[in-house]
């Protein structure tokens, strides 16, 4: 065997290295394939067990991105197969969460509709002037009816999508910030500026209601 | 902006909204608190603030997978992971890549600068067509188109061939155990050549003739390659170029002798 190896090395006159030349019997290759497998096997199932709880989060907020169940499918299991792929470059104590997210996102906007929704050009981040007079809701409008869930989810839909987006991502995913910021690429001031400026439009978009229901 | 300050003012929008997500330095948020504590009206913007951030949370939880998604997903996922395995081959391409690319560039840097060698030594590239062509004659199945060992023959054979005509020495002018064994009409660098086809001592040799004003190049080619020595004499009208892998004093000897037919003509 060392002389067919030695024969191997003697013709590789390029000094290419040699990856894949190996005249072994199989049973000798067995235990590192073994070696191989499990630490395949043990990688994908830490993968597994940080990546499949986040399942339903994933597919909700793919739903609001893609607005449709099958591209929703799709566009998880995508980001699971990145994610399983890159699994290796993720940094043990950063957040999971955010980080799989960003390849949810970083996933749609590679897609058709992620194009179009990327190509909206958002005017965003305006310094408002703050006027104490128009600032919150009058005590009158506190009674809005938040819990008309359909009226709220009809708001939402409304909402511009990147406001959608930041908005989603902190108050039903419960995101910090920072990770909002890591996902979104976008400084954290911005992602502070983007979810005041969506609650407030999602206010005004429920004030029809209000005047409709009363 | 200070605690002070900021029990005051109202709370901008911007920090009212970060206050409730809890994303405040432990100071600004004493300082929101204090404000709060005083200011009505910012406690019922915090408190609709807040109502409204649950109430987006309920409502945004909107989309549930179907029930078959997740078995799908993980089966996808169990055929994924089953793909390593079989893509340990691309891998190591992979791995071999740089080597592969480095090897091209490699490749290229000399096809480049072998061309460019050889344009300032377009005599390399006679020297390459000379020996193609007295290999070509050493083949068995290349008969020449004269097979003659008499130079009355031979001559007048290339009368309206060649633009050029040249003397053939006499047979027993010829160094000795040297043969004309036939001619041939050849090209040499795009110009008509004669082909002489002499063996001594049962080595093949080659001699091309050529019109000396029509050459391109004017160097004496003296090169020896693959065990083949080159040798080149030149009258005032032609240009003789031996090629064999005789002994080279003996082909220095035959040039000689072609040299010499010329001036008795």
């Amino acid at each position: 065997m060392s002389a067919i190896r030695f024969t191997v090395a003697m013709v590789n006159t390029y000094r290419l290295p040699v990856y894949s030349v190996s005249l072994e019997p199989h049973y000798i290759r067995q235990p590192e394939a073994l070696r191989v497998m499990s630490s395949l096997v043990s990688r994908s199932a830490n993968f597994e067990e940080s990546a499949l709880p986040l399942f339903a989060s994933l597919y909700n907020h793919a739903f609001w991105l893609t607005r449709n169940q099958a591209d929703a499918e799709d566009l998880v299991q995508e980001t699971f197969s990145k994610a399983l792929r890159a699994f290796d470059s993720f940094q043990p104590g950063t957040n999971f969460k955010a980080w799989i997210f960003r390849i949810l996102r970083n996933t749609f906007l590679t897609t058709r509709t992620g194009i179009a929704a990327s190509r909206t050009v958002f005017m965003e981040d305006h310094p408002e002037t703050f006027d104490s007079a128009t600032a919150g809701p009058t005590p009158e409008e506190n009674l809005i009816r938040l819990g008309d869930e359909n009226a709220l989810q009809a708001a939402l839909e409304q909402l511009p999508s990147q406001l959608r987006e930041v908005l989603l991502l902190c108050d039903v995913e419960e995101l910090k910030y920072k990770d909002i910021a890591s996902i979104l690429e976008v400084p954290i001031g911005t992602v502070m500026s983007r979810i005041s400026r969506a609650r407030r439009t999602l206010r005004q978009l429920l004030q029809p209601q209000l005047g409709e229901s009363q | 902006m200070t605690p002070t300050s900021q029990s005051t003012e109202h709370i901008d929008p911007n920090r009212l909204s970060a206050f409730i997500d809890g994303e405040l330095s432990p100071m600004e948020q004493q300082g929101i608190e204090q404000h709060l504590a005083n200011c009505h009206a910012c406690a019922l913007r915090v408190l609709s603030a807040t109502q409204l951030k649950t109430a987006t949370a309920r409502a945004g939880q909107r989309f549930t997978p179907p029930p078959e998604a997740l078995a799908r997903l993980t089966a996808h996922l169990h055929l994924e992971q089953k793909k390593p395995e079989q893509k340990k081959m691309p891998a190591r391409i992979h791995a071999m890549r740089p080597l592969i690319w480095t090897a091209l560039a490699a490749a290229l840097l000399f096809a480049v600068s072998l061309f460019g060698w050889r344009q300032f030594h377009p005599t390399n590239a006679l020297v390459t067509e000379l020996l193609d062509q007295h290999l070509a004659t050493l083949s068995t199945a290349a008969v020449p188109q004269v097979i003659s060992t008499d130079r009355h023959t031979v001559k007048p054979w290339f009368q309206g061939r060649l633009p050029f005509s040249f003397n053939l020495p006499e047979t027993a002018a010829l160094p000795p155990d040297t043969t004309l064994k036939g001619a041939d009409l050849a090209f040499l660098n795009g110009q008509p050549a004669a082909l002489l086809l002499f063996s001594i001592h049962k080595h093949e040799v080659s001699v091309f003739l050529t019109q000396r004003s029509t050459s391109p190049s004017a160097t004496i080619l003296k090169d020896s390659r693959s065990g083949f020595t080159i040798h080149t004499a030149t009258t005032p009208d032609l240009r003789i170029i031996a090629i064999s892998d005789v002994n080279p004093a003996d082909l220095d000897n035959l040039l000689s002798v072609l040299v010499q037919a010329q001036k008795t003509a």
